[in-house]
């Protein structure tokens, strides 16, 4: 199995998402399955100057660069879970590891 | 113009399917207001259009079919959304999904799995299954889904309607909340080819709000064709494998025939880099979704958990139990390819193999073949569960469908025939931004093709 168990949790600090004590031993079984899959990519020999290739348009357009009200029916205090006097409320940040 | 009334009635009447996440209360009471503001000149006045519930909708909830938008009203809504209605389309209530689109059986709902119409052991396909479920059980004409990796054709052809995903940058991706963004496309599902057509006619075109929306002019539909002369259409032998479903070979093989009857020229070709395909959309999908997903965290918009938690114990908390199996799976597959050691060994990769799949239809159609026609699903429509425990299994669902995102390119599923009463989609491919050339073919081949015989 290419995932153990502990790269799962490592993973899963990066993407800020627990995982279940019950979930990860089926989480790291599928991560591996799949990454064993998509490991057929490193197999084969790719030139290494091959451009990537990215659809849509050549260039970017700008819009003008005007300041506008952003184009809302109404505002985040209809849509947050907290708001309150103009910001979003959230619990202190606590200890990062 | 049809009855407000009427279209909410059949739409509440295919509740069986639960295809449809509007409840029937809000939608009669959407409908009746959106047809007395309707502009009657509008080129799609009254058609009710069901749309998918990853597009943003002033009318109605938009929770992708997640628990962690429950709920969710955007306060914007899509430009396709916008010019719906400036054509005079109903928006028909929202469709039930995969989480966040990702799935290939609308099992991956967190309000429970869509329910195929023809058979309710089965699935309708997905991630766009309640649009293409409605769409046939004639609930609606026509419904818009997105596709990322075949979300609409492989619904449209597990259900037995016509789905087209058109070139990226096409339509604006404007209010389609994001999975993969340089994949998705918002796709358009229809009873027919006509019906499909003129829907995405209509929401196609620039867009201000969306950059990688291409600047030109609303997609013009050609006329029906009398015949296929001059057209060279290539078969790709890598969709034709020995492994095939024979059925779906046999529909394939008599699409061909009358392809060639209408004047056609038929050429086999090679697209040598199709079985990196799977992996490469493997690869790069989840790497986009990481990335895109990392918006919900509970502190502007949708539900939270935990709130009593500190600020990194709510964002894990909320994302823990806000996402589905599925899309957890996917944000840690994605973060891993993208993490220092791994990004040259799986998302590099990746990009390059994107490189040498675009080229490979680059090649074809520089030969002078117009247009290819494949399968578009290996099998018809599975039974509900069986590919659940297995994602890989799953994933191969869409084998045919995930090169003309990875391209870029357009492509339309619609109907050519039936084994033991389950429909089997055929696949046109075109090239970038002729979309009217594949409309041509899938116009012509869609009036001779015995589409509800067994094949």
């Amino acid at each position: 199995m290419s995932v153990s168990r502990d790269d799962v949790l490592r993973i899963a600090q990066l993407a800020e998402l627990d995982v279940t004590e019950e979930a990860l031993a089926e989480m790291a079984d599928q991560m591996s399955r799949i990454l064993d899959y998509v490991a057929q990519l490193s197999a084969i020999p790719t030139n290494g100057t091959v451009k990537t290739f990215v659809p849509g348009p050549d260039a970017i357009r700008f819009r003008p660069d005007e300041v506008a009200p952003p184009p809302l029916a109404f505002g985040p205090e209809e849509f947050a879970p907290a708001f309150k006097e103009g910001f979003f409320v959230v619990p202190k940040l606590g200890q990062f590891e | 113009m049809s009855d407000a009334k009427a279209v909410a009635d059949r739409l509440v009447k295919a509740k069986r399917l639960n295809a449809l996440l509007t409840p029937a209360k809000d939608l009669r009471k959407s409908l009746l207001a959106q047809a007395a503001a309707a502009r009657p000149t509008g080129v799609l006045y009254g058609m009710p259009v069901a749309v998918k519930d990853n597009i943003c909708t002033l009318e109605f909830t938009t929770t992708c079919g997640s628990k962690i938008l429950e709920g969710y009203q955007s306060p914007y809504e899509a430009t396709a959304i916008t010019k719906l209605k400036a054509a005079g389309a109903l928006i028909a209530g929202k469709t039930n999904c995969d989480e966040f689109a990702m799935g290939s059986s609308t099992e991956h709902s967190a309000y429970g799995r869509v329910v195929h119409p023809l058979d309710k052991t089965r699935v309708p396909g997905g991630s766009s299954g309640g649009s293409a479920a409605l769409v046939a059980a004639g609930a609606v004409p026509a419904a818009l889904g997105s596709d990322t990796g075949g979300s609409v054709r492989q619904p449209a052809a597990f259900c037995g309607v016509v789905g087209i995903k058109p070139t990226y940058g096409r339509v604006s991706r404007y209010g389609l909340v994001a999975f993969g963004s340089s994949l998705d496309q918002i796709g358009v599902f229809g009873r027919s080819v006509h019906d499909a057509a003129r829907v995405l006619s209509v929401i196609s075109g620039r867009d201000p709000k969306d950059a990688t929306c291409e600047d030109r002019d609303p997609l013009r539909l050609p006329n029906v064709p009398e015949s296929l002369q001059g057209f060279v259409i290539g078969l790709p032998k890598e969709y034709f494998p020995p492994e095939l479903d024979p059925a779906v070979r046999r529909a394939c093989d008599r699409a061909i025939r009358m392809m060639k009857e209408l004047g056609a020229s038929i050429r086999e070709v090679s697209l040598p880099h199709t079985p990196y395909a799977v992996p490469t959309y493997y690869v790069i999908a989840p790497a986009e979704a990481s990335s895109n997903l990392a918006r919900y965290d509970g502190v502007r918009y949708g539900p939270r958990f935990d709130g009593n938690a500190d600020l990194r114990g709510l964002y894990r908390a909320t994302r823990g139990q806000g996402f589905g199996a599925e899309v957890r799976r996917r944000i840690l597959v994605g973060t891993y390819v993208l993490s220092a050691g791994y990004y040259d060994a799986y998302y590099r990769r990746a990009q390059q193999m994107r490189a040498l799949i675009a080229q490979d239809f680059r090649n074809v159609f520089d030969r002078g073949v117009d247009l290819l026609f494949t399968p578009t699903v290996p099998s018809p429509a599975f039974k509900a569960g069986e590919k659940l425990s297995d994602p890989i299994a799953m994933y191969m669902s869409d084998i045919f469908t995930v090169t003309a995102n990875l391209a870029g390119l357009p492509a339309i599923s619609l109907p050519i025939g039936r084994v033991k009463g389950l429909p089997i989609g055929g696949q046109v491919i075109g090239q970038a931004f002729l979309e009217d050339e594949m409309l041509e073919a899938a116009y012509a081949l869609e009036r001779v093709v015995p589409a509800t015989d067994e094949a």
